[in-house]
């Protein structure tokens, strides 16, 4: 296959067959694909791409570990085009890798884990509508274009530029389905509270991705109408003795379906007070989590919570409003608990070109 | 990492399950050379004897891979 020159990007231009299938092959079998098709990011989809955003190609967002490959817009470019993207999906894939390098959120730790976190897509303010990312029914499953080329588009960029090969440096044990695509909007029509980005600190005419370390979405299905029951069998899903968020003290996510939203908006209470019920009622006594496990506690939460022994209550977080808490998905008495990796803190980012 | 950049002998440890990782960050962060002292995984199902015996070798390792790197350079 020969070489065709270099974009300005820091990508090389190569001329691949005139075929689909011979491309697909190619891209599975060095290794830049998620295994499923990708769109062939030819040089003149790449630049319908580019001129979606103000910034030039040859900038670099971030250095994404645990290969600290550099993303550079044009290599995002590239890897939206493969992942299906449309042009108008760029600045939200440049905002999340940026909100992905952030210290915080500890990319490396994400990256590289044995753990299957995969990093979910939260997409807040008007250019979600603008772009038709989905708030609502099957928010987080299939059918919506573009949740799923923007989260694919995300996980493509963290493997082929951060380097993330699973067996070499993805060391999950198992990973999850969310690691090919993970991104939902908020539903902010439905949310009888403040939106996520307004909570955080910006304005709701602005447009932000939130990235989270997420473990795995566990459903709760419950037809209670009463808000303190409802927030019990909450609580009852979020203990859960091998949890990486009892050993560190951590960030749980709670996708709140509307109909379970406004129960607990009817009986009277606010986001915060919903966060502070759920960090009281979701301690757990540490003596339900293994003898080892229980040594990692005390070598992580020692210093925050004293002695720690068998009966002492371990809080899921450090303080009640590290629970995160948002309005997602249609109708119907499902809620979401989102178990988060564990030492990795949510960031959010204003998407920039959003338009 | 951080130390051998500094041009002091450095060695990083970590069990075969990471040890393709090392390797790979070591070699992209430029350092391909870097070595790296491996741990058989896993261990929490090893009595203390066992963890003792390894942690025994993992010190043998250490001191042959500074002495090496240190006389080739």
């Amino acid at each position: 296959m020969a070489e065709r020159g270099q974009g300005e990007g820091g990508s090389v231009r190569f001329e691949a067959p005139d075929d689909i299938e011979a491309i697909n092959r190619l891209y599975h079998e060095r290794r830049w694909s998620d295994g499923l098709p990708i769109v062939p990011p030819t040089v003149e989809r790449v630049a319908r791409m580019l001129a979606r955003t103000r910034r030039t190609q040859d900038e670099t967002v971030a250095h994404l570990a645990p290969g600290f490959g550099a993303a550079t817009v044009e290599r995002i470019a590239i890897n939206a085009v493969m992942a299906g993207c449309a042009p108008e999906h760029l600045p939200v894939v440049i905002a999340a890798v940026d909100a992905a390098a952030a210290p915080e959120f500890n990319l490396q730790g994400i990256q590289a884990t044995t753990n299957p976190v995969a990093v979910w897509i939260i997409v807040n303010g008007p250019v979600a509508r603008r772009l038709g990312i989905n708030g609502s029914f099957n928010c987080l499953g299939q059918g919506t274009p573009a949740n799923a080329a923007i989260g694919r588009a995300l996980r493509l960029v963290l493997q082929n530029v951060g380097g993330a090969l699973p067996g070499e440096m993805d060391r999950a044990t198992h990973g999850q389905p969310g690691k090919y695509t993970f991104c939902c909007a908020e539903n902010e029509e439905a949310n009888p509270w403040e939106p996520l980005h307004v909570e955080r600190g910006l304005r709701r005419e602005d447009s932000t991705v939130t990235v989270v370390g997420a473990e795995g979405t566990m459903n709760m299905n419950t037809h209670t109408k009463d808000a303190a029951e409802l927030l019990r069998v909450i609580a009852e899903t979020m203990q859960h003795p091998p949890s990486n968020e009892y050993c560190y003290g951590s960030e749980p996510w709670l996708i709140l379906s509307p109909e379970h939203a406004e129960i607990l908006r009817a009986g009277g209470l606010t986001k915060s007070e919903v966060k502070r019920q759920l960090w009281d009622l979701s301690r757990m006594p540490a003596g339900r989590m293994t003898e080892r496990d229980l040594l990692r506690v005390k070598a992580s939460r020692t210093a925050e919570l004293g002695e720690i022994r068998a009966d002492t209550l371990l809080t899921i977080a450090h303080r009640p409003e590290d629970i995160r808490v948002i309005v997602t998905g249609g109708p119907g008495t499902h809620s979401v608990y989102v178990p988060c990796f564990g030492n990795t803190r949510a960031v959010t980012r204003e998407i920039a070109d959003a338009g | 990492m951080e130390i051998a950049k500094r041009g002091r002998a450095a060695v990083t440890i970590c069990s075969t399950a990471f040890s393709t990782l090392g390797r790979a960050q070591a070699a992209a962060l430029g350092n391909p050379e870097l070595p790296i002292a491996v741990i058989p995984h896993p261990f929490g199902t090893r009595t203390r004897d066992e963890v003792r015996d390894l942690a025994r070798q993992c010190v043998a390792d250490v001191v042959t891979l500074i002495t090496e790197k240190t006389r080739g350079e």
